[in-house]
C-alpha cells in the first residue's frame, strides 16, 4: 500500500481533502460541543473576544491550507513519502514504547512485591535506592537497545551494554547531584 | 539612566555575576564558565552527524533549570549556555563535512563540495582553518548587526504600533513563516494552524477550559517543553531512526584523511577570501533576519554569489567552485554562520523566534521568568533600572564573549573534533531519545507529560513524511497565546470594534503582505530554506 510517491501527481490533493474535512469536524462539532463561549460574548455590558474565537480563526487557516494543497495537488507533482513501510514502522515503534512504559512503570513496583519486606509498598520506596532505579535501568536499557537492534537488525549484547551504560549515565546525570528530581516514573506513584 | 549605563550594567551583569572560583584573585563567574561550557559542547555537537544544536538545547535546557533553578539569577548562565551551544554548532558542522565528507549539519552540506576534495589534496587543515576564520567572521558580523537593529527595531515596534498594529504583526510574521519554512505555502498554513488549535487546547478565558474533551490532564494546556521537544525533536529522531533501518547500515568505517600539506593560512590568503567572506556575511545577515528563513538557504546563496565572483574575477588556472576551492568554503561558511546572531533579531525586538534555536531560547525565557524577549524589553527607563534591558546587554555582551572565545580557542578545539564523525548514528539516536524523555519527566514529574511528548513525537514523524515543516507548528504554538491575548486587547480598546484590524493603514498593509505572501508564494513556488 503506498500512500503517496513521487509519481503520484494527486496525493497531495488527497492530503488537502483530508485536511479540509479535519478542519470541517473541528470547526462544526469540536468547536461547539467542547467550548462554553462563542466566537464573541456580552460581558458587563460589553461585547468582547469570546473562547471560540482564536480556535475559529485557526481552523479556518487549517482549511483554507487544506484547500490550497488540494489546488497545489492538482497542478505539481507530489514529494509525500508516507508507505506501507513507515505505517510498519510506527507501530513497531509505538509497540517499544508500549513495553518501555510498562517496565519503567511496573518493574519497580513488581520487584518490590516479590522481594521487598513483607507490607512494603513501592510508593514508599520511590525515592529510596536501589528500588527507585529499577523500573528506569530495565525500560531504558529495553528502548535503547531494542531501536539499536532494530536499526541494525540483529541482536547484539553491544546495545544491551550501551542501553544499560546510557540509564545508568542518566541516573549520574539526574538523580545523584539533585536531592528534588525524580526519575521517571518515580512522580506518578 | 543612559544607554551606556545599561551597556554596563549588561557587562557587569555578565562577568561579576555569581562566583564560581578566584583566579589569583579575579572572580571568575559562573556566567563565563557557561558560555564557554556551551560553546564548547555545541563544537562537539556540531561535529556529530546526527546530532544538532537543537537537540542539545532541548537535552540541556531540563539539566541547566534543575542546576540553577527560577530565580533572576539563572537567567544569564543558562542563556550563556544556550548561545555557546548556538555558536559552536555552527562552527562544527564543517568538521565531518570537511574530513569525511558528511555535512555535521544540515547548512554544512555545501561545505562538502570542496572542503572534501581539498582534503583529499592533503588540505584538510587548511580547509578547517579556513571554514573556522570564515565562520567565526560571519558569526561576528551577524552578532554586531543585531547589537545595532534589535534595540532600533524594538524601539520602533513599540513607539508606532499599537495593539491591532501587533496583532496585524503577529498574523504577518506567521504567514510569512508559514509560507517560507513549509513544504509549500499550503503546507505551511496546515503546519501553522495545527500549532495555533494546540495552543488554545485547554486554555481561554472561561471558567470551563476549551477542547479538553474533558480530560482534566490538558486543562492547562500541553506542557510548553513535550510540544516542543515531541515535535522538533522526536519527530526527527523517529525519521532519522526509520531512515536507517531502511538503508540497515552497519557501522561506518571513516578513515580520517592524510594532511601533508602546510595549513596556516598567509595574510595574502585571508586577503583574498576577504571579499568572498564579505559578501557572504551580507546575505547570511540579510537572511537571518527575516524569521523562518535557515541557514541552509543562505549557506546556498553564499554559494552560489561566490562562485559566480569566482568566475568573473579569477584566472584561469585557479581551482574552479565543487573541486577543492578555498573561496567556496569561505562564501559558505560566513553565509550559514552569519544566520544565527541576526536570527535572534526578531526573537528580542519582536519576540518571534526565527528557527530552532530561537524557540530554545524563548523556551528557557519562558521557564525561568522574569525574562520575556519582545519589544518591551527595550525600554530606556531613566528613573528607574529596566531589569530585563541590563539581561538583553547581558546577551549582547555574552555573545561577543562566545565570539571572543571562537577567535581564540575555536579553531583549535575545532580541528580536534573529526574524530566524532566516527560515532555511529545507530547507537546515537537511541540514546538521545532516552535522554530526552528523561528531560521531560524530570521537569514535568508525570507520564502524562512522556506520552505527550512521545504522541507529538509522532506528529512530527508523520509532518517530515508528508513534507510539511514542523517549524511554523512550533513556531505559531509559542505565539498562540499571544496573539489571542493581543487581538482581544485590540477588540477591547478598539471599544468592540469587529473591524478593528482594519483600523489603521499600517494593520491594512501587514495583512495584505501576509495575505499576499501566501498567495504569491503559492504561484510561484518558494525558496528552499
Amino acid at each position: 500500500m503506498t500512500i503517496g510517491t513521487h509519481s503520484n501527481t494527486k496525493t497531495n490533493a488527497i492530503l488537502g481533502v483530508v485536511v479540509v474535512v479535519l478542519a470541517l469536524i473541528i470547526g462544526f462539532i469540536w468547536i461547539p460541543a467542547d467550548i462554553d463561549t462563542g466566537i464573541f460574548e456580552k460581558a458587563r455590558r460589553r461585547l468582547e473576544i469570546g473562547d471560540a474565537f482564536a480556535p475559529t480563526l485557526a481552523t479556518t487557516l487549517l482549511g483554507l491550507g487544506g484547500a490550497l494543497l488540494i489546488a497545489e495537488g492538482l497542478t505539481s507533482k507530489s514529494n509525500l513519502k508516507v508507505d506501507a513501510r513507515s505505517l510498519v514502522f510506527a507501530l513497531g515503534l509505538l509497540s517499544v514504547f508500549a513495553i518501555f512504559i510498562a517496565l519503567l512503570l511496573w518493574t519497580g513496583p513488581i520487584l518490590v512485591a516479590l522481594f521487598g519486606a513483607e507490607g512494603a509498598e513501592y510508593r514508599l520506596l520511590r525515592d529510596t535506592a536501589p528500588w527507585k532505579y529499577l523500573g528506569f535501568i530495565t525500560g531504558g536499557t529495553f528502548i535503547v537497545a531494542a531501536l539499536i537492534s532494530f536499526m541494525e537488525q540483529r541482536f547484539t549484547i553491544k546495545a544491551l551494554v550501551i542501553g544499560t551504560v546510557a540509564s545508568l549515565a542518566m541516573i549520574i546525570l539526574y538523580d545523584l547531584p539533585f536531592d528534588d528530581l525524580l526519575l521517571p516514573p518515580n512522580g506518578d506513584f | 539612566m543612559s544607554v551606556l549605563d545599561y551597556v554596563w550594567l549588561g557587562i557587569l551583569a555578565v562577568f561579576q555575576g555569581p562566583e564560581l572560583f578566584s583566579f589569583f584573585g579575579m572572580s571568575v563567574s559562573i556566567t563565563i564558565a557557561m558560555v564557554l561550557a556551551g560553546f564548547l559542547l555545541g563544537i562537539i555537537v556540531g561535529s556529530t552527524p546526527g546530532l544538532a544544536g537543537p537537540m542539545a538545547l532541548a537535552i540541556s535546557l531540563p539539566i541547566l533549570i534543575s542546576i540553577f533553578g527560577y530565580s533572576q539569577e539563572a537567567l544569564l548562565p543558562v542563556m550563556g549556555f544556550l548561545i555557546g551551544v548556538m555558536k559552536g554548532a555552527t562552527v562544527g558542522g564543517a568538521v565531518p563535512a570537511i574530513l569525511f565528507n558528511t555535512p555535521g549539519t544540515p547548512d554544512a552540506y555545501m561545505t562538502t563540495l570542496d572542503g572534501y576534495p581539498m582534503a583529499q589534496k592533503g588540505e584538510a587543515g587548511k580547509a578547517l582553518r579556513i571554514a573556522h576564520f570564515s565562520s567565526a567572521s560571519g558569526d561576528t558580523f551577524s552578532d554586531i548587526v543585531l547589537i545595532v537593529c534589535a534595540p532600533f527595531l524594538a524601539i520602533l515596534v513599540e513607539s508606532y504600533l499599537d495593539l491591532p498594529e501587533k496583532t496585524a504583526l503577529l498574523i504577518l510574521s506567521m504567514a510569512f513563516i508559514a509560507a517560507v519554512v513549509g513544504g509549500s505555502p499550503a503546507k505551511g498554513l496546515i503546519s501553522a494552524s495545527l500549532g495555533l488549535l494546540i495552543a488554545y487546547i485547554g486554555t481561554g478565558e472561561d471558567f470551563t477550559p476549551r477542547l479538553t474533551m474533558g480530560y482534566q490532564g490538558v486543562a492547562s494546556g500541553f506542557p510548553i517543553a513535550a510540544v516542543i521537544l515531541g515535535v522538533l525533536i522526536l519527530g526527527e529522531v523517529f525519521k532519522s531512526i526509520e531512515d536507517l533501518w531502511q538503508e540497515n547500515k552497519k557501522d561506518q568505517s571513516l578513515t580520517k584523511p592524510v594532511q601533508h600539506k602546510a595549513s596556516r593560512l598567509s595574510f595574502e590568503t585571508i586577503k583574498g577570501l576577504f571579499p568572498y567572506i564579505a559578501r557572504s556575511a551580507f546575505i547570511g545577515t540579510a537572511i537571518g533576519a527575516l524569521p523562518g528563513i535557515g541557514s541552509t538557504l543562505a549557506a546556498t546563496l553564499g554559494y552560489a554569489s561566490g562562485k559566480f565572483r569566482h568566475q568573473k574575477v579569477q584566472d584561469q588556472n585557479a581551482t574552479s567552485f565543487g573541486n577543492g576551492a578555498p573561496e567556496a568554503i569561505a562564501a559558505t561558511e560566513a553565509a550559514n554562520s552569519s544566520v544565527s546572531g541576526a536570527n535572534l533579531i526578531p526573537v528580542l525586538s519582536l519576540g518571534i523566534p526565527g528557527n530552532a534555536s530561537a524557540v530554545f531560547l524563548i523556551l528557557a525565557a519562558d521557564s525561568i521568568g522574569s525574562f520575556n524577549p519582545g519589544p518591551s524589553v527595550f525600554r530606556f527607563t531613566v528613573d528607574s533600572v529596566n531589569p530585563e534591558l541590563v539581561v538583553a546587554f547581558g546577551l549582547f555582551t555574552m555573545m561577543m564573549l562566545a565570539n571572543l572565545m571562537n577567535w581564540t580557542i575555536g579553531g583549535v578545539f575545532m580541528r580536534s573534533m573529526g574524530i566524532m564523525a566516527l560515532v555511529p548514528k545507530q547507537k546515537l539516536l537511541p540514546v538521545i531519545l532516552l535522554l530526552t524523555l528523561t528531560a521531560i519527566y524530570v521537569q514535568e514529574t508525570k507520564m502524562a507529560a512522556v506520552w505527550f511528548t512521545i504522541g507529538f513525537g509522532f506528529l512530527g514523524y508523520f509532518m517530515r513524511r508528508l513534507a510539511i515543516s514542523p517549524l511554523p507548528l512550533v513556531i505559531a504554538f509559542i505565539l498562540g497565546g499571544r496573539l489571542e491575548e493581543t487581538a482581544r486587547g485590540a477588540f477591547s480598546a478598539t471599544g468592540s470594534d469587529p473591524w478593528f484590524l482594519f483600523s489603521s493603514y499600517t494593520s491594512i498593509a501587514m495583512l495584505v503582505a501576509a495575505v499576499g505572501v501566501v498567495f504569491i508564494l503559492s504561484i510561484k513556488g518558494k525558496p528552499s530554506a
